[in-house]
C-alpha cells in the first residue's frame, strides 16, 4: 500500500496526458454542436455523444502505455495495483470529461443520462480491456496507437456491420432501446472480465526471436 | 586529372538517379506493408462487400448510368479513412521504433522518405480506381443499362483515396504524435455525419467536400444533371496535389525551391477548381431543363410500334420496346375499341429543380397520352401499366386521376393481370403494400385510390385463372368501361360474390 502511495506521483507524472487532452478537446468539439447548431435534436445529439465518446476512447487506448514496463516486471507491486492505480487517476478526469460532454448538450434534447452513461462506460472499459490484452499478449511497451487503430476500425465496423438481431446503436425512440441496454450492460461486464483476466502478469515471458511487426 | 574533371558529375548524376530509385523501392515496400495492414483489408473487404451487396438490385436492374457513376462514391470514404489511418501509423513507425536516428545516416534524405510514403497511397487508389471500374462496369453491362457515365463523378473515389492518404502523411509529419490520426479520423467521420445528417450546408460550399450526395432520387437524362463533375475532380486532384505537397514541405522539403512552386501550383488549382465548381446551375442547362419539362416534343425522339406511338428522350429509345411490350400485355386484355385503340406514350420528367427536389407530375390531359417516367424495373412496371390500363378505359389520365367508381375494378385488374406476379404486382403498386382495406395506388403522375370493396374483387378476379376472366371482361366491356358503373355491378358481372360497399372516395 505504502508503494502505491510511492508510486502515485511518478504514475501520475508519466500518464499519457496529451492524448487524454486532444481526445477530450475533439469530443467536447464534437458535442458542442449539439448546442451550437440550430437544426440539432435528439438523435443528432445521441449520434453527437457518441462520436464525442469514440474520440475520448481513443485517447483511454493509451491509458496503459508504459515504457517502462520490461524494467518494471519483476518490482514488487503487481502489474494489476498498477494498472488499477493509472485508471484510478484516469477515472475522475474521464468522470469531469462526461459530465462536461453531457451538460454540453441542451436539456431539451439529452438523451436518457443513465443509459448513455452505461454506453458510454462500456466504451472506456472496452478500450481498457484492450490495451490490457494487448499488454498481456504482446511485448510492445506502448500499444497504444495500435490498440486506437482497433477501436477506432470496431466502432466503424461495428456501426455498418453489426447484426440487427442483437443492435446496439439504438435510437431514443426505439423500442428497442431497453433490450439495447441491456445487452451493452453484457459489453460492460464482459470488458471487465477480460480486463482482470488480461491484468497479472505472465509467469513466462514470450521470447520473441525475431523482430516484431506493427 | 582530367579523368578526374570528367567522372564528378557522372557520379553525382548516379547519386541523384540513385536515390529516386530507392525512393521507389521504398513506396514499394510501404505500399505492399500499406495494403496488408488490418485497417486498410478490412477496409478493401467491407468496401468489396458493399459493392457486391448494392449491385444485387440496383435500380432494379434497369441502372441509369448517370445515376450509376454517382453510386459509386460512398464506399471509397471508408477506404480513404483507413488508408489516413495506417500510412499515419507508417510514417510513424521510425519515431515509435526510435529507427529515426539511424536513417538519418543514409543516402535518403527525410524528404525523400516522405516522397516515398506519399507514392506508397498510390496502389491504394489504383486498387479503389479498380473497384469503382468493376462496380460501374457491372451496372453498365447490365442489359438494360442506358445513359452515359461521367468520368468526372467516377474519379471521385480515388481521388478521396488519395486525398485522405495526403492528409496522413502531413498529419504524420506535421504534428508526430501517434493519437492525432484516430482523432482525425473520428472528426471526419462526425463531418459525414453531420453533413448527411442535418444537411447545413448549402450552395458553393457543399462543394468542397469530397462526396456530395443529391437529395432526390430522380434519373434525368445526363444533359440535364448540371453537376460540375469534371470541375470537382479537378478539385478533389488538385487538393490532394496541395496536400502531398504541404507534407513534402514540412517532411523535409522545404529546401527544394521546386516544392514551393508545385505547391503554389496546386493551390491555384485548387482555388480555380473550388470556384469553377461553385458556379451554380448554368443558364443553358436550366433553360434546357425548363425545355425537357415544359416541351419534350422538341427534344424526344418519337417510335411506332404496333399502332402506338412512343416519345422518349434520346438516351431512352432503347427502352421503348419494354413499354412497348407492356402496353400490348394490357391492350390484349382489354375489349371493345380499347382492344386496338392507338396510344402515345409520352417520356414527360420534372428536371426544373435538377437533383435538388422532386415535383409530382400533372397527368396529361391529352387524350389516349399515357406518361412513362425515366425509370424502369420492379415497381415502376405495374404503375406503368395501371397508367395505360386507366387510359384505355377512362380515354386520358386527368379522368383516371379522379376516378371513384367500379371502372377502378377494370382499370387494376387489366394493369395487373399480365404480370407475373399479380397479387405480389397489387401488394407492390398501393402505397401501405397491403392486399385488403382502401389504399392509394402508386402512379407516375396523380395516385389513384381503391375503395376496400374495389380491392377485394380486384384480388379475388386476380386468383381466377386469367383467361376466364379476360372472357367476361371482353364480353361485359361496355358495361365496365361506363361512367358512374358501382363497384357492386362491375362485381356481378364479372361473378365474383363479395361485399361491396358504396363507392365513397375522399
Amino acid at each position: 500500500m505504502r508503494l502505491s502511495g510511492a508510486l502515485l506521483v511518478p504514475v501520475l507524472r508519466t500518464l499519457p496526458w496529451r492524448a487524454l487532452g486532444a481526445a477530450g478537446a475533439v469530443g467536447l468539439l464534437i458535442v458542442s454542436m449539439a448546442r451550437l447548431s440550430d437544426a440539432a435534436d435528439e438523435p443528432l445529439a445521441l449520434n453527437l455523444l457518441r462520436a464525442g465518446v469514440l474520440a475520448f476512447t481513443l485517447g483511454l487506448a493509451f491509458v496503459l502505455d508504459d515504457p517502462a514496463r520490461h524494467t518494471t516486471t519483476p518490482v514488487p507491486t503487481r502489474r494489476p495495483a498498477r494498472h488499477a492505480l493509472r485508471v484510478a487517476l484516469v477515472a475522475p478526469v474521464t468522470a469531469a470529461w462526461w459530465t462536461a460532454a453531457v451538460l454540453l448538450v441542451p436539456d431539451g434534447i439529452r438523451p436518457p443520462v443513465g443509459d448513455v452513461t452505461l454506453e458510454a462506460g462500456a466504451a472506456f472499459t472496452l478500450a481498457l480491456a484492450a490495451s490490457a490484452a494487448a499488454v498481456r499478449f504482446s511485448q510492445a511497451a506502448e500499444p497504444g496507437q495500435a490498440v486506437a487503430g482497433a477501436v477506432l476500425t470496431t466502432a466503424v465496423l461495428g456501426l455498418l456491420l453489426w447484426p440487427e438481431r442483437w443492435a446496439l446503436f439504438v435510437a431514443t425512440q426505439d423500442p428497442k432501446w431497453a433490450q439495447a441496454h441491456d445487452r451493452w450492460g453484457m459489453v460492460l461486464v464482459g470488458a471487465v472480465v477480460v480486463w482482470g483476466a488480461c491484468g497479472p502478469e505472465p509467469l513466462r515471458r514470450r521470447v520473441v526471436l525475431k523482430p516484431t511487426r506493427v | 586529372m582530367s579523368a578526374v574533371m570528367e567522372a564528378a558529375p557522372t557520379a553525382t548524376r548516379k547519386q541523384s538517379q540513385n536515390s529516386w530509385a530507392a525512393v521507389i523501392a521504398l513506396a514499394l515496400f510501404e505500399a505492399r506493408r500499406l495494403l496488408i495492414t488490418i485497417p486498410v483489408l478490412l477496409g478493401f473487404l467491407v468496401y468489396a462487400a458493399w459493392i457486391v451487396w448494392r449491385a444485387q438490385d440496383y435500380a432494379d436492374g434497369y441502372p441509369a448510368l448517370q445515376d450509376a457513376d454517382r453510386a459509386t462514391q460512398g464506399g471509397p470514404l471508408l477506404v480513404g479513412l483507413a488508408v489516413l489511418l495506417a500510412v499515419n501509423q507508417a510514417v510513424l513507425r521510425s519515431l515509435r521504433r526510435d529507427t529515426e536516428r539511424h536513417f538519418t545516416v543514409l543516402v535518403m534524405s527525410r524528404a525523400h522518405r516522405t516522397a516515398a510514403h506519399l507514392l506508397s497511397v498510390v496502389p491504394a487508389a489504383l486498387l479503389t480506381a479498380v473497384c469503382v471500374a468493376g462496380q460501374f462496369g457491372w451496372q453498365a453491362l447490365k442489359p438494360g443499362a442506358l445513359g452515359h457515365g461521367s468520368l468526372g463523378e467516377l474519379l471521385v473515389g480515388p481521388l478521396t483515396v488519395l486525398a485522405f492518404g495526403a492528409a496522413g502523411v502531413l498529419i504524420a509529419r506535421v504534428i508526430r504524435t501517434p493519437f492525432t490520426a484516430p482523432l482525425v479520423v473520428v472528426f471526419f467521420l462526425f463531418l459525414f455525419l453531420l453533413s448527411t445528417g442535418a444537411g447545413i450546408d448549402e450552395g458553393w460550399t457543399r462543394w468542397l467536400t469530397p462526396v456530395i450526395g443529391v437529395s432526390s432520387s430522380n434519373t434525368l437524362p445526363s444533359d440535364l444533371i448540371g453537376r460540375p463533375a469534371a470541375w470537382h475532380a479537378l478539385y478533389l486532384a488538385a487538393l490532394g496535389l496541395t496536400v502531398a505537397l504541404l507534407a513534402m514541405l514540412a517532411g523535409g522539403g522545404h529546401r527544394a525551391r521546386s516544392v514551393y512552386a508545385g505547391f503554389a501550383g496546386a493551390l491555384a488549382l485548387t482555388v480555380l477548381g473550388a470556384v469553377a465548381q461553385g458556379q451554380g446551375v448554368s443558364s443553358e442547362v436550366t433553360a434546357a431543363r425548363e425545355r425537357a419539362t415544359l416541351h419534350p416534343e422538341h427534344v424526344q425522339t418519337c417510335v411506332e410500334r404496333d399502332g402506338s406511338r412512343y416519345c422518349a428522350f434520346p438516351e431512352w429509345r432503347g427502352r421503348t420496346a419494354e413499354w412497348a411490350r407492356t402496353v400490348a400485355e394490357v391492350r390484349s386484355l382489354a375489349g371493345g375499341t380499347a382492344h386496338d385503340q392507338s396510344l402515345l406514350v409520352r417520356q414527360r420528367l420534372d428536371a426544373r429543380y435538377g437533383l435538388d427536389g422532386d415535383a409530382a407530375l400533372d397527368p396529361a390531359t391529352t387524350p389516349h397520352q399515357v406518361t412513362v417516367g425515366t425509370t424502369w424495373g420492379g415497381n415502376r412496371v405495374p404503375e406503368f401499366s395501371a397508367a395505360v390500363a386507366g387510359v384505355l378505359v377512362t380515354g386520358d389520365e386527368k379522368t383516371t386521376g379522379e376516378l371513384c367508381d367500379g371502372r377502378m375494378v377494370t382499370i387494376m385488374w387489366l394493369a395487373l393481370a399480365g404480370q407475373s406476379d399479380p397479387i405480389g404486382s397489387l401488394k407492390n403498386v398501393r402505397l401501405d403494400d397491403s392486399v385488403s382495406g382502401s389504399a392509394i395506388v402508386l402512379s407516375q403522375t396523380n395516385p389513384l385510390s381503391m375503395t376496400a370493396g374495389q380491392t377485394t374483387v380486384v384480388r379475388k378476379l386476380l386468383e381466377q385463372p386469367r383467361d376466364g376472366v379476360a372472357a367476361k371482361v371482353r364480353t361485359n366491356w361496355t358495361e365496365l368501361t361506363s361512367p358512374k358503373v358501382t363497384t357492386a355491378r362491375v362485381a356481378e358481372l364479372l361473378g365474383v360474390k363479395a361485399k361491396v360497399g358504396a363507392d365513397k372516395c375522399n
